[in-house]
């Protein structure tokens, strides 16, 4: 079954509704003959921005629409594709609502933080869309759960064998059984990069270390080795993922705190506008 | 030799038997003695047999004996070796074997964490960031910076001093600039914005324009039309430097279209846009009754002036005649004089304008003396006096070409005069006096001019100048500027080449207009013309002014010093 992004869902249904309200919206303000210039104040102003401050209201009710696992009014897939195509019919709704009148007060900050707000939304769109097949393309049918365990067995069974070889080599699996790690700090989550890995020096030394290996500890060595490369795959592929979780969060630790930061510009602008009618 | 090797790791224990004459311990899978643990070296030690089992190591943990070893220790029953982590001990060995040896591991290697325990900070929420915590300090430091501290004055909160600060406080609340006259009071809203949520009064802005008059007067009909506006209604502020209302048509074209529709008693023809739909003007004329408009079309408008005077006469290509100065050309800056504005022009005066030419002269034979130009009675006088003057002092000559019969001044003769020549002189005197005061109003002079009606009785002869109708504005309500248009001959708008009557209301029609000037929509080779250009906002009483009186708009400083 063909899978459908929540961008095609309910073919467009959201994607057709943003583009009607965009192109009303801009219709209006064309047509519309605002005393002196556009702006927020005049009728088609008032009417724009309350329809965007419902809008904003509305777009942050998602964030608890998408919690309610009992709820019934649409479904989720809905919401968010309904919550992506508005809040982008948002921007075009709100720049008309200023009549490209901005300065440096707090009626431009709350559209400021508004543009913010969706240009974080979209990274998180563009995120979606691709991150999880990169994913999938590096976990295929494992867990990350399990990745980890068999990394767990790997380990066992490579120090038993290494052994049976030099101290220098054995201290390397050492090192790499008993120091390697995953996650820990936000650069090494972000890069899916740890550059102090053990195993990975452990990879990179290992052949100048064990050239002059003969005979049956030669025969060690290459198992060893074998495992040695097979936990730094698994590693590697678990680190990836770290990171695809990681960028997948990420946006949304800018998308949430910018929205209520907006949330109070915005009452500040309604209020302030009223204060000073 | 046959020895037993027991190891016991924990509670497991394995046995092995070893045919050999030493043997090699170490972590080496090919050890004898294997003691698989990292602590341990890959090869350790050896066992010997030198008339009893000896345990050596060579340097730093190695099976390479030499004289040098470091470790070399017999073994005996009872007193087991260290070795690393493990313990080695000779027993005595069961039957069919020459030695045993027991291997235990007294220090087992404590278990190494597993990579999983490793393996708990694996996403950013494990770090420590937050998105609820964010979004309330965010969310608050907005509120506080942009809200608490700037209500402050207009909400009268204790902190309403520092709200009013250059730096911070309600000025975040400024949505744009005001006008430029009105920057000086823009750094305090409090000027305008008294009241919390309320609208900005007209008191506020009438603070400063104290001598602004009423824009819609009370002719205006009907007043509800206006009711309830305020300046704010239609002057906009925060919109941008230049101005608060918009100066284009629509403004004025929204009423102006139809305004029938909102006042049922309005005269004002409809109007769209200049270009497109605007009415032929007015010509506003003077006539006995009083004033009179009278709308441009097809026949041309006139009015009387009771002067005679053809433009195309003095406008003639081969010049006219002129005393002084002989044939001349004429153009219109010879008598027509911008005022001191240089928008308008002087009145003409006849002593100023015409009298070169046109001289008053009555007696050209004897004297280039001129009566003067006003009232008639005034003439006749200086006319009469002459010729009694003359009559009583004139030279033979003057006398002979004067009164045409040869004679002198009654004065000049020698001796008293009698009675009889007395009444002689004042009779040729005055009959000359009303002869020439007759031809001079009726037939050669003021008539050249005027419309002069003659009253006779018995005794003498009146007569009526018709007063001259000077018009110094057909168009009071249009702002014309000459100044503004000296880059056009004057024949393009007042055509008077050809006129022959005074009556000729030589003022442009629309259409002349409309050959530079367009609309509100920019056209091609036009000036972009809107009704402000041209039009007063709804005041009857600013009709063209030369010296027009310019409103008085101060601002009131004691209100805005700190």
């Amino acid at each position: 079954m063909r899978h459908y992004s929540i961008l095609e869902y309910a073919r467009f249904r959201w994607f057709k509704a943003a583009v009607v309200v965009s192109l009303l919206a801009a219709a209006v303000y064309l047509w519309h003959d605002p005393p002196i210039k556009p702006y927020g104040g005049s009728w088609l102003g008032y009417t724009l921005g309350t329809l965007g401050a419902l809008l904003i209201l509305w777009l942050m009710y998602y964030g608890v629409r998408k919690r309610r696992y009992r709820s019934n009014v649409g479904t989720v897939q809905g919401w968010l594709s309904a919550h992506v195509y508005l809040g982008t019919a948002l921007v075009v709704i709100v720049t008309l609502h200023t009549g490209f009148e901005l300065g440096f007060n707090v009626h431009t900050l709350a559209y400021v933080l508004m543009l913010a707000v969706v240009v974080s939304g979209m990274y998180g769109v563009f995120v979606y869309l691709r991150v999880p097949r990169a994913m999938t393309e590096n976990m295929g049918e494992d867990a990350l759960e399990q990745i980890i365990l068999r990394i767990g067995d790997v380990d066992r069974d490579m120090r038993a064998r290494a052994m049976g070889l030099p101290d220098e080599l054995l201290s390397l699996i050492d090192r790499s059984v008993n120091e390697s790690r995953l996650g820990g700090s936000f650069w090494r989550l972000m890069t899916g990069v740890d550059l102090g890995c053990p195993t990975a020096h452990a990879v990179r030394a290992w052949p100048a270390m064990a050239r002059r290996l003969t005979g049956e500890t030669a025969r060690v060595d290459k198992e060893v080795y074998g495992l040695l490369l097979q936990k730094h795959q698994m590693l590697e592929r678990a680190r990836r993922d770290l990171k695809h979780k990681a960028i997948l969060d990420l946006w949304l630790y800018f998308h949430v705190p910018l929205a209520f930061m907006l949330l109070a510009a915005l009452t500040v602008h309604v209020i302030s506008v009223f204060i000073y009618w | 030799m046959k020895i037993l090797v027991t190891t016991k790791v924990g509670r497991q224990q394995a046995r092995k038997t070893v045919n050999s004459e030493w043997l090699r311990v170490g972590r080496n899978t090919s050890c004898e003695i294997h003691l698989p643990d990292p602590r341990v070296p890959l090869e350790q030690g050896m066992i010997v047999y030198r008339d009893g089992l000896v345990y050596m190591e060579g340097e730093s943990g190695s099976q390479v004996i030499t004289r040098r070893s470091v470790r070399s220790e017999r073994m005996h029953y009872g007193e087991p070796l260290e070795v690393g982590p493990y313990r080695i001990e000779m027993t005595p060995p069961p039957p069919g074997y020459d030695a045993a040896l027991r291997v235990e591991l007294v220090h087992p290697l404590e278990a190494t964490p597993a990579l999983a325990a490793r393996a708990s900070e694996l996403t950013l929420g494990s770090l420590g960031l937050t998105k609820r915590w964010a979004a309330w300090l965010w969310a608050l430091a907005v509120l506080f910076v942009f809200f608490v501290v700037p209500a402050g004055r207009v909400l009268d909160l204790p902190w309403k001093e520092a709200s009013q600060h250059a730096a911070f406080g309600d000025r975040f609340w400024n949505p744009g600039p005001v006008m430029l006259a009105h920057q000086p009071v823009e750094p305090r809203c409090g000027a305008c914005h008294e009241v919390a949520f309320r609208h900005v009064k007209d008191r506020a802005c009438l603070e400063c324009h104290k001598n602004i008059g009423h824009h819609v007067g009370p002719e205006m009909q009907p007043a509800a039309l206006f009711e309830g506006a305020r300046c704010a209604t239609c002057h906009r502020e925060h919109k941008g430097v230049k101005a608060t209302f918009r100066d284009d048509d629509r403004f004025c074209v929204s009423c102006h279209q139809d305004l029938k529709s909102h006042a049922a008693g309005a005269t004002a023809a409809r109007v769209s846009d200049f270009a497109r739909d605007h009415p032929a003007f007015r010509v506003t004329l003077d006539e006995d009754g009083g004033k009179r408009r009278v709308r441009q079309g097809d026949a041309p408008v006139a009015q009387q002036t009771h002067l005679k005077f053809p433009h195309a006469t003095h406008l003639d290509p081969k010049g006219v005649k002129s005393p002084v100065q002989g044939r001349i050309r004429l153009d219109c800056s010879n008598c027509h004089k911008p005022d001191a504005s240089k928008r308008g022009f002087e009145p003409i005066s006849m002593p100023r304008q015409c009298q070169e030419c046109h001289t008053l002269q009555f007696e050209p034979a004897v004297t280039t003396r001129e009566v003067p130009h006003g009232k008639v009675a005034d003439a006749l006088t200086v006319i009469e006096e002459f010729y009694a003057n003359l009559a009583l002092k004139g030279t033979p000559d003057s006398f002979q070409k004067a009164f045409g019969v040869p004679g002198e001044g009654l004065l000049r003769r020698v001796g008293d005069p009698s009675p009889a020549e007395r009444q002689n002189a004042l009779a040729l005197a005055s009959r000359k006096a009303r002869q020439v005061g007759a031809d001079l109003v009726e037939v050669r002079v003021c008539k050249t001019c005027h419309e002069i009606a003659s009253v006779k009785s018995a005794q003498s002869t009146e007569w009526k100048v018709a007063p001259v109708r000077q018009n110094m504005s057909f168009m009071p309500h249009a702002r014309f500027d000459h100044q503004a248009h000296r880059q056009t001959k004057c024949a393009s708008c007042h055509d008077v080449q050809s006129s022959k009557s005074s009556a000729d209301v030589a003022m442009p029609t629309i259409k002349a207009c409309r050959e530079c000037h367009g609309g509100s929509r920019p056209i091609e080779g036009k000036v972009m013309s809107n009704c402000l250009l041209c039009h007063g906002f709804h005041d009857a009483t600013h009709p063209w002014n030369p010296n027009p009186a310019r409103p008085v708009t101060k601002v009131a400083e004691a209100t805005h010093a700190r």
